[in-house]
């Protein structure tokens, strides 16, 4: 699923994956000063973050899949 | 949230990939005071993010600028504009030199000798190389292409260029015929931005509706619906482009494996797909007339000489539509006036791929051709601007206006009630993508999905609701989405004829001299209305030839 993991272990804090990110994907957890995956759905799979994330600590895996359409808006 | 910040600047340039980037830099070189805003990171913006060449035509390597430009016009089906497909061409090494001046690396072989993509089936053509996919693992690999911006961002900002990042313009201000500025939204504070400039340059990209296969969800023609919202004039919303993907990670496929890995196409019954001249194998329609045909899948025959690591199976299947109706690269565009990227209405500059200029039209015919344009666009719309802005009052801003675009900017804020962005854009999508709506296209079905697209814009984007900013960002896109789509659709059902990669089923040859002409578009009285430019003659090709020597490439049903 797209960007599936960011570690916790390794991420410094540094915020860069959040600028990285061309549609708004990351964001920085405010309490654990982490960056966390806030809106997966949005990955379009670019991987400048995996490219940009100094500790390595972002996965991007090939897979994207489409909500099922249920409900109306 | 939602506090107001008034931001005074002479040029205020919107979008911040290579276009904008040039723009923001050539105007600040004319010492006036430039911002330059774009709805995520400068430098991480567009489709800037992903280049791979670069192209300069330069005498002193031996190309011949006529050779070229005659070369696209053939390939083009004489749609390109000559005039500024010389003036990207001619001025391609000026702007080479100011990228390596910048600190921009290109590829060299291991004699210190510039790498040059030169593929047989691009003519005289060639282009620079930024960096190639290794092919180390042909899976995943990342773009690493995007650090260039990286370096021309720092040039912008030790020039004094003001970036304003992750914020999302949403209109464009105007005031007696004139535009003055922007409206615009952070999408981290919700703080509103007005903008008031002398002049403006529109460089943020061409449309696209989020497409699955490709890193392209940024492009929804925010410019182009923006332009047209504030009446500016259009142009060449149906040429629509192609490219092809790997089937089993549709999502992730092409990079690697088509790029980095020679090969061969064929269909299901084993047959070759001949490549035509001037277009790039994956570029072209005929995977879409392979699935009309009925003759999917299509297999990837990868050379056996070809090195790809990790690579198991030769024979890939490829499924095309994975740019999902993206535009051909400045074949649609807001319409420039003149030669200096100036538009119809008074201050608007427009650069890159929001720029009309037609350098290839009919069909994307080269390699790092739309990024050696993006930079030439930009110098010029930077430099008019920053001309414009030096002789001009500082505007005043017209408040009733601004009140009513401050409202609706916030609205899918405060509905309580309606339509998720998410939602419509899956709507949206599910209309749009299927091959037979905007590949292979018939006036019946193009009428049908008109009628379903007006349905989307009248009744549910003046319902969306946003529940967060980030979702007020996807809130306007969708609604630029929608108009995109409306432009797309009635250019394409105008054009009544084949031609480069618009391709009606009804009308399947080429109309010269009718159709030597583009199609325009712009809003009157509420009404979206569109009506022919001719070509001048001297561009046309030689009609006292025969039909077919005119076209060496036959569609289906001609």
């Amino acid at each position: 699923m797209t960007i599936e993991r960011i570690d916790n272990e390794l991420c410094n804090g540094c915020g860069i994956c959040v600028n990285s990110c061309p549609t708004d994907v990351i964001r920085m957890d405010k309490e654990n000063k982490k960056a966390i995956i806030k809106y997966p759905d949005d990955c379009m799979l670019c991987l400048i973050c995996v490219v940009d994330c100094p500790t390595k600590a972002i996965t991007v895996t090939p897979e994207k899949t489409s909500p099922l359409m249920v409900s109306w808006g | 949230m939602f506090s107001e910040n008034i931001v005074e600047t002479d040029v205020l340039v919107i979008g911040g990939g290579m276009a904008g980037l040039f723009a923001a830099i050539k105007a600040k070189g004319q010492g006036v005071d430039v911002t330059l805003v774009d709805k995520s990171y400068v430098s991480k913006s567009g489709s800037s993010i992903g280049p791979h060449s670069y192209a300069v035509c330069h005498p002193g390597w031996g190309h011949n600028l006529k050779e070229w430009v005659d070369y696209i016009s053939r390939a083009g089906e004489y749609l390109n504009n000559r005039e500024w497909t010389e003036i990207v061409f001619k001025e391609s090494y000026a702007r080479y030199q100011d990228l390596v001046s910048w600190g921009v690396e290109f590829l060299k072989d291991e004699n210190g000798e510039l790498r040059r993509t030169k593929p047989a089936y691009l003519g005289p053509t060639e282009a620079l190389v930024i960096e190639r996919g290794d092919g180390k693992n042909y899976l995943h690999t990342p773009r690493k292409t995007v650090h260039i911006l990286t370096v021309i961002r720092k040039k912008a900002v030790e020039s004094g260029v003001k970036i304003v990042d992750r914020t999302m313009v949403t209109d464009l201000l105007k005031q007696k015929g004139r535009v003055v500025g922007a409206i615009a939204f952070s999408i981290d504070n919700g703080d509103l931005h007005i903008f008031k400039a002398k002049a403006t340059v529109m460089s943020s990209g061409c449309a696209g509706f989020k497409p699955f296969g490709w890193p392209i969800s940024e492009l929804t023609g925010d410019g182009m619906a923006m332009a047209y919202r504030a009446n500016a004039e259009l142009l060449g919303c149906e040429f629509i482009d192609t490219h092809n993907t790997w089937a089993e990670n549709p999502a992730y496929g092409f990079p690697a494996i088509m790029r980095a890995s020679p090969g061969r196409l064929l269909n299901a019954e084993g047959e070759e797909l001949k490549l035509y001249p001037g277009r790039l194998r994956s570029y072209s329609l005929n995977v879409e007339f392979e699935a009309h045909a009925g003759r999917l899948p299509l297999i990837w025959e990868v050379d056996a000489d070809s090195k790809v690591a990790g690579l198991k199976d030769r024979r890939l299947p490829v499924v095309g539509g994975s740019v999902g109706g993206m535009a051909v690269h400045t074949a649609e565009g807001i319409w420039p006036i003149n030669t200096k990227c100036g538009t119809t209405l008074p201050g608007l500059y427009a650069a890159g791929d929001s720029c009309g200029t037609r350098q290839v039209c009919a069909v994307y015919s080269g390699v790092g051709f739309a990024f050696a344009g993006a930079s030439v666009t930009g110098t010029r719309a930077g430099l008019s601007a920053a001309e414009y802005a030096s002789q001009t009052e500082k505007p005043t801003i017209d408040e009733k206006d601004l009140a009513r675009l401050k409202k609706v900017t916030l609205e899918p804020f405060e509905r309580k009630g309606g339509f998720s962005p998410k939602w419509v854009i899956q709507v949206l999508q599910n209309i749009l993508f299927p091959y037979y709506i905007l590949y292979i296209k018939h006036g019946d079905r193009l009428k049908a999905t008109l009628t379903l697209v007006e349905f989307l814009k009248d009744h549910l984007v003046p319902k969306l609701i946003a529940k967060d900013l980030h979702e007020l960002r996807l809130a306007h896109e969708t609604k630029n989405m929608v108009l995109n789509a409306e432009m797309r659709l009635r250019s394409s059902l105008f054009r009544t004829e084949s031609r480069g990669c618009h391709y009606r089923e009804d009308y399947p040859r080429r109309d010269d001299p009718n159709w030597l002409a583009w199609v325009k578009l712009k809003e009157e009285k509420g009404k979206m209305k569109l009506w022919k430019e001719p070509i001048p003659n001297e561009w046309w090709p030689d009609l006292s030839k025969p039909y077919e020597e005119r076209y060496p490439v036959r569609f289906p049903g001609e």
